[in-house]
């Protein structure tokens, strides 16, 4: 596998926009003009070239080391190939990503996998705030892709989600999907209280959630197919970072009935 | 499922997913085939949700939920066609003992749905009503297989056998001619195992004159 290394030369003193740095986009670039990249927040700003020492060959791997969370927009608009950070991320990292895969050894920070529409991500330690959810300006959250949180993510993960899976191997905050309109997330370690405030539709799954709205009903103790077709389809897709499948029956929750009550939330049932 | 072409495939699909999978008790239906031209599955049956109705996209693929009275039914919403597929293939299986012709025929079919890329497209994988291309009858482009219908042995030029009850006729439709050869293995390896217990006399295939399609089986070759 071939790729360039990006090693943060000393900590960032200021925040540092990664927007549009992937591997497609650099390997088209010769190295005077990659080093020449402004990764600052004002025109003229920071260089990539002052930032980090670049090593390696332009490929489809893009490895960013010695990161912190002041580097925001990590992987923003990827398409293919793969950026490895090793370290923390900041916010958006992910954002408006159509494919390939973004691979965080660390903890990323607000607003990841915003606007997504594809690819897949994986973060090894925990995520913050608005997961998949939207910024100012945007009309929806998270539109496609999967991404795999191995720790716990901050709250109103998946806000105006649309589609997409979310995995989250701990547990979620507060408000996880409100204002959902689909797509699923699905927390293995417990949904946090009062999720999906003004659902529409969409998927909540967990082994428990903390305190219920009063907006959303009991439908009841079911075996429902479409967790069988989501848990092989994303063992198919995951493999081992697939979550355990959910037992036959579970109790589904529907909301949130404030708005059309087409969301659900699934429990094992008792 | 087979069709003459894929404009006359979606009317059928939609009237059978209505009528037929949606309503059978603890049914789903997926689609079979991932192909580049593609026609609706659920696409009209998930209406009969009446609003209730929700959808599950996952990865290519969205998935209606349409809650009915078992549950839900489950619907992919498109399926693949294809018109580089290999249709049918066929043997007739010939015997004196109508149970255990009818068994040893379904025992064929289960052997023939454990090879992957072929369906036996009529109900329950077994036609009785075998056909020869063409009739007497304008517009007719096929008509009932009276050189294999009992009944009619001594009126016709009758393929049978003085003590031939019935015959079953087993069709192969698969996406390569190198498929339905293996399931017509399958069948017929089926049929010779266990057929003679039961009552099978003969296992023949419909030629048609080798005048239907390009592909040509031979049994003989097969077993």
């Amino acid at each position: 596998m071939s790729g360039l290394t990006l090693r943060l030369k000393a900590p960032a003193t200021e925040r540092i926009n990664l927007s549009e740095i992937t591997p497609a986009k650099l390997a088209a670039l010769s190295s005077h003009a990659m080093a020449r990249l402004n990764v600052g927040f004002d025109k003229g700003g920071l260089a990539l070239g002052d930032a980090f020492d670049i090593s390696g060959n332009a490929g489809d791997t893009l490895t960013i080391e010695g990161s912190g969370a002041s580097l925001d927009f990590a992987g923003s608009g990827l398409d293919s190939g793969t950026i490895r950070i090793v370290g923390n991320a900041g916010a958006y990292a992910g954002r408006k990503m159509s494919g390939g895969k973004l691979e965080i050894r660390g903890n990323a920070g607000n607003f990841l996998a915003s606007r997504a529409t594809g690819g897949m991500i994986h973060v090894s330690g925990n995520a913050g705030d608005n997961l998949g959810g939207v910024i100012a300006g945007d009309r929806f959250g998270m539109q496609g892709g999967i991404a795999v949180i191995d720790g716990n993510v901050g709250d109103r993960a998946g806000e105006k989600m649309r589609r997409g899976t979310v995995i989250v191997r701990g547990k979620t905050g507060e408000g996880a999907g409100t204002r959902m309109i689909g797509g699923t997330i699905w927390a293995e370690g417990g949904i946090g209280p009062l999720p999906g405030l003004m659902m529409r539709r969409g998927t909540l799954i967990g082994p428990s959630v903390d305190r219920l709205l009063p907006t959303f009903v009991d439908c009841g103790k079911h075996d429902l197919v479409i967790v069988r077709v989501l848990s092989r389809y994303l063992k198919n897709v995951l493999g081992d970072l697939a979550p355990k499948p959910m037992p036959l029956f579970i109790q589904k929750i529907a909301g949130d009935m404030a708005t059309i009550g087409r969301g659900e939330i699934l429990l094992p049932a008792n | 499922m087979f069709g003459f072409s894929p404009d006359a495939l979606v009317p059928q699909v939609k009237n059978r997913i209505g009528q037929c999978v949606l309503t059978s008790p603890g049914s789903a239906c997926y689609s079979g085939l991932k192909a580049p031209l593609s026609i609706g599955l659920g696409k009209a049956p998930r209406f009969f949700g009446d609003g209730f109705q929700t959808a599950k996209k996952l990865g290519d693929s969205r998935y209606w939920r349409v809650p009915v009275m078992d549950g839900e039914f489950v619907v992919e919403e498109e399926t693949g066609v294809t018109t580089d597929a290999v249709g049918g293939g066929n043997m007739l299986i010939v015997g004196k003992d109508r149970t255990g012709l009818l068994e040893t025929a379904e025992a064929a079919v289960d052997a023939i749905a454990k090879v992957d890329d072929v369906i036996t497209p009529f109900p329950g994988g077994i036609v009785r009503s075998g056909s020869k291309v063409g009739a007497k009858y304008a517009g007719m482009f096929a008509s009932t297989n009276d050189a294999f219908c009992p009944t009619l042995r001594g009126t016709v030029k009758s393929e049978l056998g003085p003590d031939s009850l019935a015959v079953l006729e087993i069709v192969i439709d698969g996406l390569t001619s190198k498929a339905v050869a293996d399931a017509m293995r399958a069948g017929l390896k089926t049929v010779t195992d266990i057929g003679a217990k039961r009552g099978v006399t003969r296992i023949t295939a419909g030629n048609y004159g080798g005048k239907l399609g390009q592909h040509h089986y031979h049994l003989k070759d097969l077993i």
